[in-house]
C-alpha cells in the first residue's frame, strides 16, 4: 500500500535529471564562452 | 555583446529570480512529500502527481511557445525568435521525458502495469515524438539557417498535428476499454500544493529559458566569429 | 499561361513520366509491400477470426512504410539530378510545386495499392471488392501524400535523409493511421460499422488542416 519506493524513483528521478540538465547548460555556456575569448584573443594578435 | 556574456554577470541579473524559485522549490517539496494529505485509495504514491501534472501543464506550455516562435520566426527571420523556439523544444522534450517516466512509476503500483496506451499517455508520447523530430531536423540540418527553417516549419505542423493526435487516440480509446483513472473528490489542500507546485515550475521553465536561449545566442555568435574568421584567412 | 491547375499538373505529369521510364518508385513500393504482407503471414500464423482483427493492421502498416519508402525517393530522385534545382529557378510558386509533387505522389500510391489490395484480399481471405475500404484508401492515401511531400522535401535537405523522413511523418500521421485501421475494420466487419464516417471525417479534416498549411510554409522549406 505505501510503496515509498515508487515515490523515492520518481521525486530522485526529477530531480537528478533536472539538475543534471541545468548543469550541461552551465557547462555549455561555460565552454562557448572559454572558445569566444580564444578566437577573440587570436583575431586580436593576428 | 562583450559584457553580459561572463558567467557571473549572467547570474547576477536572474539571481534574485533564481533565488526564489530555488526557495519555492523546497517548499514545493515539503508541501508534495510531507504538508499534502496522504489520498486514501493510492496512498503515498499519489504524490508523484504533484510534480507530474506540472511537469506536464509546463511542457505544453513550452510546445506553445516553440509554435509562437516559430510563427514569428518565419515572418520576421530574426534569429531570437529561433532561439526561443529552440530552447523552448529543448525543455519541453526534457520535461515531457520526466512526465513520461514520473507517469509510469506512478502506473505501476496503481494499475498494475508500466505501461498502458492510455489516452493520455499516448498522446503525450506522440507529441515528445514530434518535437523530438524537431530538434533532430535541426541537427542533421546542412546549415544552421536552413535547420532553422525547417525546424519551425515542423514547430507549426506538430503543435496543429496535436489536437489531431489527441482525438483519434481519445476515440480509438473509447472503443476498446481501457484502465479507469479514479476520480475522487480533490481535497481543497491538494488543489493548492498542485498550484503552487505550478507556479514553481513555471518560473523554472522561464529561467531555464534565460540560460538556454543565452546559450543559444552565443552558440550563433561563436559561429558568426569563425565565419568572418574563415573570410578573412 | 496556365493557370494554378495547369501548371501544378504539369509537374505531376513530368513525374509521371519519368517514373514510367524508370518505374522505380511504383517499384520498389509494390515488392516492399507484397514483402511486408507475406512477413506478416508468417507472423501471425493465424485462424480466419483472428486474421480478421489483424488485417487491416497490417495493410496500414503496409502502406505507411511503402509510402515513406516511395515518397522519399521522390526527391531523392529530384535531388541527385539538380532537378530540384531547376523546379526552383522556374518562375513557379512553391505552392505549386507542393500540389505538383503532391498528386505524383498520390497517384504513384494509389497505382501500387490497386495492385496491392487485392493480392491481400486474397492472402487474407478477405471481401475483394469492399466499397467503403476502397474510399478510406483513397481518403488516408490522401492524407499520407499531404504530409509526406511536405516531410520529404525537408528530409532530403538533410545529411540523413535516409532516416529523417520516418521521424518527421510517423508521429505526425498517427491520427491517419489510427482512422484508417479503424474505418478499414469497420468496413470489412459484417454489419453497418458504426463509428466510420467519424473516422472518414478525422482524416478529410487532416486533408484539408495539412493541405492548407504546407501550401503556406512550402516556400521556406524550398529556399535558397
Amino acid at each position: 500500500m505505501e510503496n515509498f519506493v515508487y515515490l523515492f524513483a520518481a521525486y530522485s528521478l526529477i530531480w537528478i535529471v533536472l539538475f543534471g540538465y541545468v548543469l550541461s547548460i552551465f557547462w555549455r555556456q561555460r565552454g562557448l564562452e572559454r572558445e569566444l575569448e580564444r578566437l577573440r584573443d587570436k583575431s586580436g594578435q593576428g | 555583446m562583450e559584457k553580459g556574456l561572463t558567467v557571473r554577470d549572467r547570474f547576477g541579473g536572474a539571481s534574485l529570480l533564481t533565488g526564489l524559485n530555488l526557495a519555492m522549490m523546497v517548499a514545493a517539496l515539503y508541501l508534495a512529500l510531507l504538508w499534502a494529505p496522504t489520498e486514501a485509495e493510492q496512498g503515498n504514491v499519489q504524490r508523484i502527481f504533484y510534480f507530474h501534472v506540472p511537469l506536464a501543464w509546463v511542457s505544453f506550455l513550452a510546445f506553445f511557445v516553440v509554435f509562437v516562435g516559430s510563427l514569428i520566426y518565419l515572418w520576421r527571420r530574426s534569429r531570437w525568435w529561433d532561439a526561443l523556439a529552440h530552447a523552448s523544444a529543448e525543455i519541453g522534450v526534457v520535461f515531457t521525458t520526466l512526465v513520461l517516466v514520473t507517469g509510469s512509476i506512478w502506473a505501476r503500483p496503481i494499475w498494475g502495469v508500466w505501461w498502458t496506451w492510455d489516452p493520455r499517455l499516448t498522446t503525450t508520447t506522440i507529441m515528445w515524438l514530434i518535437y523530438l523530430a524537431y530538434l533532430l531536423v535541426r541537427s542533421y540540418a546542412t546549415e544552421s539557417s536552413q535547420g532553422a527553417r525547417f525546424a519551425a516549419v515542423l514547430g507549426i505542423v506538430g503543435f496543429i498535428d496535436v489536437p489531431l493526435v489527441a482525438l483519434a487516440i481519445v476515440w480509438w480509446r473509447t472503443l476498446h476499454p481501457g484502465p479507469i483513472i479514479p476520480q475522487g473528490g480533490v481535497d481543497p489542500s491538494m488543489l493548492f500544493v498542485l498550484f503552487f507546485s505550478l507556479a514553481t515550475f513555471t518560473l523554472f521553465y522561464v529561467l531555464l529559458m534565460m540560460g538556454r536561449v543565452r546559450l543559444r545566442l552565443a552558440q550563433d555568435r561563436l559561429e558568426e566569429l569563425k565565419y568572418q574568421r574563415m573570410q578573412g584567412d | 499561361m496556365r493557370g494554378f491547375w495547369g501548371k501544378a499538373l504539369a509537374i505531376a505529369w513530368k513525374d509521371i513520366l519519368a517514373e514510367a521510364r524508370t518505374k522505380d518508385m511504383v517499384l520498389s513500393m509494390l515488392v516492399f509491400s507484397i514483402l511486408v504482407i507475406i512477413v506478416f503471414n508468417f507472423a501471425f500464423e493465424s485462424s480466419a477470426e483472428q486474421t480478421a482483427q489483424v488485417a487491416p493492421g497490417v495493410l496500414w502498416v503496409t502502406f505507411t512504410f511503402a509510402g515513406v519508402l516511395g515518397m522519399n525517393r521522390s526527391f531523392v530522385q529530384e535531388k541527385d539530378r539538380g532537378c530540384l534545382e531547376g523546379l526552383m529557378l522556374c518562375p513557379l510558386d512553391r505552392g505549386v510545386i507542393y500540389t505538383g509533387k503532391m498528386l505524383g505522389n498520390f497517384i504513384f500510391m494509389l497505382l501500387v495499392e490497386v495492385i496491392v489490395l487485392p493480392v491481400f484480399s486474397i492472402l487474407f481471405n478477405l471481401p475483394l471488392f469492399a466499397p467503403r475500404l476502397v474510399l478510406i484508401t483513397v481518403l488516408a492515401t490522401l492524407a499520407f501524400s499531404t504530409a509526406g511531400t511536405l516531410f520529404a522535401a525537408i528530409a532530403v535537405n538533410t545529411r540523413a535523409r535516409d532516416f529523417m523522413l520516418p521521424i518527421l511523418f510517423i508521429p505526425v500521421v498517427v491520427p491517419v493511421i489510427i482512422a484508417a485501421v479503424q474505418a478499414s475494420g469497420l468496413a470489412l466487419a459484417p454489419g453497418p460499422g458504426e463509428g466510420y464516417w467519424s473516422w472518414l471525417q478525422l482524416i478529410v479534416v487532416f486533408v484539408v488542416i495539412f493541405l492548407a498549411v504546407s501550401f503556406l510554409v512550402f516556400e521556406y522549406v524550398l529556399e535558397e
